[in-house]
């Protein structure tokens, strides 16, 4: 016990003697990810609304059959502009979508059959996503009025072609709501930066140490080899905490100063709190699985390659939940990566989490960084640990 | 005191040859207190690894070590508590300064505060390097590296001291003071082993030597001794004579 302390005290005085790894650990590391992630959501929000509210210019072919219609749609804001080849305009990407009224359209309508507006698009480009989904709702509207004025002329009450009034009631709460964007992205940042945070100071104290040559003098002192790995591991986890705890105090602050949706991540204290405890056992499957699989590389370049891998790692469960959103499970709490991602949501989101779920995943995540940690005490009682050359 | 008997070790081999490679075949030899004994060997000739299975880094596949008559296999920590070892890989810690490298080997042997100052104070003085004890290792030229390794080796005041290859890369005035320091610590009763490949060194400074030649002990004795073993009036003669007869067994 006495040794582990001496091994943590002196790995930490050299990482501090560090200038620039530490900087890159407890400064850069930290800041980038909450300052990414804002700036995007920033940039996302103005964008979204700029395209919603905008007057927009769009092309309008056969316009002249549908006078009216052009008329209505430029006092709700939709200017008609002329493009000469407006498919190919939609296809190099000048424009976003245009319309295209039938060519029987004037005849269609004074004979009270359905004439055709074309709103023409590509579905693949999202940026389009927001004018087709305004001209579709303009549309709409010009259509439901035309209709009940029709069915007035003809003495014919509108509401007998309703026969339902279908809506919609949320019971979503106003967090969840907001939190579209950020349930993407903020678990996979925190979990990385939790998983990860230690990186440096590990491949320094194992494969760094191996590299260059001081193990060998190391083990031949007569500290036990458990007390030297969990030394080590306890550095890693004391940096990976010191760096969790400035990520989330720099999504706090950064949160606070961002406009609109981005403001809601600013989380009370206690959301911190828990945040914290559900990474904590991160910071420890982190610092003991980095531990195990540096010890077994004989230099710094080589573990890196190794550890480049990991980055990766936490992504999975972020990228299936992207794709095939599923319920909470029970099970789930067990699964690293994809528990914290399930209990940070559960967090940002407001919802309780049952004391059932806290114990699955306390016990199988602290029980997995148990067994990596043991890993890397067996991996350092391997003979060939020690040969440097 | 330290003494090996029949010491084997082999390392599985490498690519397509899967037999296995013999570093160390049968050594075994007395290193008694008071002593300072030399294990001359060329290059590949196992000196490292017997080394290695003296300071517990690595298990004999037989033969045993005893240090201060206890087997270290029953317990290596004492083992290693009562050795003071420089091994072949010598690395210092470059963030840390001389005394700050001293310091975190005397800590993890369980020394107190007062006394590692102690040791370091009586260290620097023997090995002289007391104009550079506070200045981070990071630019230390060989010597001041070699300086730093055997003193934090030390630190502990170990009754038992083995240095593998001491005076790799050292220039002749530190070599000189580095023998001066090892005849000091025999004069203290110490038993002291090192090992190397350059004769006139071990000639030098040895009360008793022991030759090894592809993992075996060719010759065991006071330089006398092994003059007379060897039939040869030169050392250097002895010394080619033992290891070239060895090779033409083995061709």
């Amino acid at each position: 016990m006495k040794a582990l302390l001496i091994v943590w005290k002196k790995e930490l005085l050299e990482l501090v003697r560090d200038r620039r790894t530490l900087m890159l650990t407890l400064l850069f590391a930290p800041l980038l990810g909450p300052l990414l992630f804002l700036g995007l959501a920033t940039i996302g929000e103005s964008k979204a609304k700029e395209q919603m509210e905008k007057p927009m210019a769009v092309a309008i072919a056969g316009a002249e059959r549908a006078p009216n219609l052009v008329a209505w749609l430029a006092s709700q804001g939709i200017e008609r502009k002329d493009v000469a080849d407006p498919d190919a305009a939609i296809r190099s990407q000048a424009e976003d979508a245009y319309l295209r009224i039938g060519d029987d359209f004037g005849k269609d309508w004074r004979e009270g059959k359905p004439a055709l507006v074309e709103v023409v698009h590509d579905s693949t480009r999202h940026d389009a996503d927001i004018p087709v989904r305004r001209l579709e709702t303009l549309l709409g509207q010009y259509n439901q009025q035309v209709g009940a004025l029709r069915l007035l002329a003809r003495g014919v009450n509108p509401g007998v072609a309703t026969p339902m009034a279908v809506s919609r009631k949320d019971l979503s709460t106003p967090e969840a709501r907001s939190a579209g964007l950020a349930a993407m992205m903020l678990p996979y940042l925190l979990i990385l930066g939790a998983f990860i945070g230690s990186l440096q100071l590990v491949l320094d104290t194992t494969a760094g140490e191996r590299e260059r040559q001081s193990l060998e003098p190391l083990l031949a002192t007569p500290a036990r080899r458990g007390a030297i790995v969990s030394g080590k591991i306890a550095a890693a986890c004391s940096v990976g905490i010191v760096s969790l705890v400035l990520t989330l105090l720099a999504f706090r602050v950064g949160a606070a100063f961002a406009p609109g949706a981005a403001k809601q991540l600013a989380v009370g204290f206690g959301e911190m709190a828990l945040m914290m405890l559900v990474l904590l056992p991160m910071v420890f499957l982190g610092g003991s699985l980095l531990t195990w699989i540096a010890a077994a590389a004989k230099s710094v370049k080589e573990a890196q390659s190794y550890t480049t891998v990991l980055i990766l790692l936490p992504m999975i469960p972020t990228v299936i939940l992207m794709v095939s959103p599923v319920k909470n499970q029970l099970w789930m709490f067990a699964v690293p990566f994809l528990a914290q991602n399930q209990m940070l949501l559960q967090v940002i989101r407001s919802e309780p989490v049952t004391a059932m779920q806290w114990g699955v995943y306390l016990v199988a995540a602290f029980g997995i960084a148990a067994a990596f940690w043991f890993a890397a005490i067996r991996r350092y009682h391997q003979e060939r640990l020690a040969v440097s050359a | 005191m330290i003494v090996a008997e029949h010491l084997r070790k082999t390392f599985p081999g490498k690519g397509k040859d899967k037999t296995r490679v013999v570093a160390v075949d049968d050594v075994g030899f007395e290193a008694r207190d008071g002593e300072i004994t030399g294990l001359l060997g060329p290059n590949g000739a196992g000196k490292t690894t017997t080394l290695r299975m003296l300071y517990t880094l690595m298990q004999p596949e037989s033969g045993r070590v005893l240090v201060d008559g206890r087997d270290v296999a029953a317990d290596p920590e004492a083992a290693r508590r009562a050795l003071g070892v420089l091994p072949d890989a010598r690395g210092v810690y470059k963030r840390l300064t001389a005394r700050e490298n001293i310091r975190y080997f005397g800590e993890l042997h369980g020394m107190s505060p007062a006394a590692i100052a102690e040791r370091t104070k009586l260290l620097s003085e023997a090995l002289q390097m007391e104009d550079f004890l506070d200045r981070q290792t990071e630019g230390f030229s060989q010597g001041q590296r070699t300086k730093t390794a055997i003193a934090r080796a030390l630190v502990h005041d170990p009754r038992n001291v083995i240095l593998d290859e001491p005076t790799n890369g050292l220039d002749v005035m530190t070599t000189r003071g580095l023998r001066e320091f090892l005849k000091r610590l025999r004069g203290e009763g110490r038993c002291v082993i090192f090992s190397s490949h350059i004769m006139q060194e071990v000639a030098a400074l040895c009360d008793r030597i022991v030759v090894v030649a592809h993992g075996r002990v060719v010759a065991d004795g006071s330089t006398d001794a092994i003059r007379e073993q060897a039939g040869r009036d030169n050392l250097e003669d002895a010394f080619v004579h033992l290891i070239g007869s060895e090779e033409g067994l083995h061709a």
